[in-house]
């Protein structure tokens, strides 16, 4: 991460509170960058530009076609994981 | 002296809910394998009879006893006519806001966090687990748990819990047991831990473990709490329009806009539905949810590459201007990428029964001053993006020369969230204008990427 972009801080919609940029790098699933990460960003810097060229291109093209997740499946299979987890 | 507030009393609270389910389709909601979801497979978070709820399309449904009796602490909330903000603005229009900050924690949130505590309350459940973020969420199920005897357990994301002592406090203060997730309390967590002992968290984390904390309990005795997105979480906020529209009858009123901020929708919806379901029903009523204009649920992003449908998608270039309203081309169904928004809301503005708005951060600080500055209130940060709108549309209507009737909803007052105030006045929050040449460069760059498969919802 570029000193310039980390020295950045934004609200996160999410959490409710400020966050610096490094904090949106790992927030996301599997300690991956937020799936809002471009959309939080794209007004400060060429944020796409910047996952392209730091992130494995597998990672950058998984991280583009994200999906919105409805919240009901969400939950389902966070369910589904828990009882994985502890069976 | 003129009168500045409507009240009810007590007895004209409403008794029912107003369900937005009976007067529009949705598609049933799809578990992982993708068929429709069943009951029972919600059933180790939630009890049955908010799972009734949820899937429920009767229009109206009852409020119980029980519940109205925690819910008249601070409930009917005031209707309060924001005299000071219209002279500020020279404005023709009358600008009605319905205050939520008048609850315990301080915002609209522990509508449904009672609610959902009562219900859980009846099913016999003794515990009940969340996450949150800042805190609104887990302070107002925290006050909301306090009021029926359950115990709250709170997964409060760690650089939340580092940043915002006092929410903590406040929840700690109602009994609750909040905890920095990851934390040391579930598998999940544990292993996130060992991982990365400093790890800062995340809401996706902390989901898992209060998932994982209601899911284990082998005595059955837990379930889990969510205070946005959900059907029956916006179905509980409706309290919020009815009481509105009680108090607007009893002055001889009725709102050309409506407008509340939209984050998980549960505000503004809240608000809104029952003025939706008059539009439904043929009333001229313009309807508008906010929100900024960096990370967009609703609008859209010139940036955001995949927002878009794939036919005619055109940038925004010449509306785009940083810092300003700017009112995008409407979504259509295929290129819906609703994060974190109501399904349901979102349905509302792909019939055309509500146009999103949005606005930059400095616009909705800006507003936010000026009306601490007349009506006196220091609003919460999302609440400054309706009184963004606000303002915008009592300035319309100044050019126009009309005296529209604006309702917003002033979802909860800002003291807990004084840090990004102390940001804007010390000069530290900006927009950022793009110059056009990068713009146009970065177009050229998104054309490379990837186009996601079009979701077709109706």
């Amino acid at each position: 991460m570029g000193k310039n972009q980390n020295s950045m801080v934004r609200r996160c919609p999410r959490l409710g509170n400020p966050v610096s940029f490094d904090y949106c790098e790992v927030s996301g699933d599997h300690q991956q960058p937020c799936f809002k990460i471009v959309d939080c960003w794209w007004e400060r810097f060429d944020v796409v530009q910047y996952l392209q060229d730091n992130l494995p291109e597998d990672q950058f093209i998984r991280l583009m076609q994200a999906r919105p997740k409805p919240k009901v499946a969400s939950l389902i299979e966070l369910i589904e994981q828990a009882k994985g987890r502890t069976s | 002296m003129k009168q500045k507030k409507v009240f009810l009393t007590e007895d004209e609270m409403p008794r029912q809910w107003y369900n937005i389910l009976a007067d529009i389709k949705m598609n049933p909601p799809l578990g992982p394998d993708g068929n429709p979801v069943t009951p029972e497979q919600l059933a180790p978070v939630f009890p049955m009879n908010l799972i009734e709820q949820e899937v429920s399309t009767e229009r109206w449904i009852d409020i119980p006893e029980g519940i109205l009796e925690v819910l008249n602490i601070w409930r009917p909330s005031p209707l309060i006519r924001a005299y000071a903000l219209e002279k500020a603005l020279d404005t023709p229009a009358r600008i009605y806001y319905k205050y939520e900050g008048v609850s315990p924690p301080g915002s609209h949130k522990p509508n449904t966090a009672v609610a959902q505590a009562y219900y859980n309350k009846e099913f016999g459940i003794k515990k009940l687990t969340t996450e949150t973020g800042a805190g609104q969420w887990g302070s107002a199920l925290a006050f909301a748990c306090s009021q029926y005897g359950l115990e709250c357990k709170v997964f409060m994301v760690r650089i939340s819990f580092d940043q915002k002592p006092y929410r903590k406090s406040m929840m700690q203060t109602w009994g609750a047991n909040c905890v920095a997730s990851p934390s040391s309390e579930t598998k999940a967590g544990r292993a996130i831990l060992e991982k990365d002992p400093d790890t800062p968290g995340s809401l996706g984390i902390a989901i898992s473990e209060a998932v994982e904390a209601a899911v284990t309990d082998e005595s059955g005795q837990t379930r889990y709490s969510l205070g946005s997105v959900l059907n029956h979480v916006m179905l509980h906020q409706t309290i919020i329009g009815l009481e509105a529209k009680k108090q607007l009858e009893k002055i001889g009123e009725y709102p050309d806009i409506v407008i509340g901020c939209a984050g998980g929708g549960s505000n503004f919806a809240g608000l809104a539905f029952p003025f939706a379901h008059d539009k439904i029903n043929g009333k001229d009523v313009a309807i508008y949810p906010v929100e900024p204009t960096a990370c967009p649920t609703m609008t859209r992003a010139p940036f955001a590459y995949d927002h878009g449908d794939t036919a005619g998608y055109t940038p925004l270039l010449p509306m785009h201007s940083l810092g300003h309203t700017f009112v995008p081309p409407p979504l259509h169904a295929g290129g819906l990428r609703y994060h974190g928004m109501a399904p349901t809301v979102s349905q509302l503005i792909v019939d055309g029964i509500m146009a999103p708005r949005a606005f930059g951060q400095v616009a909705t600080y800006e507003a936010g001053i000026l009306c601490a500055r007349t009506e006196g209130v220091i609003a919460a940060p999302e609440t400054n993006h309706a009184l963004a709108c606000v303002i915008d549309e009592a300035k319309k209507a100044k050019e126009e020369g009309k005296e529209k009737v604006i309702l917003f909803n002033w979802s909860g007052h800002g003291l807990i969230d004084l840090a990004a105030y102390d940001k804007y006045l010390s000069g530290q929050l900006q927009d950022f204008d793009f110059p056009a040449e990068d713009i146009k460069e970065a177009e050229k760059v998104l054309e490379q990427y990837p186009k996601p498969e079009i979701i077709k919802n109706i």
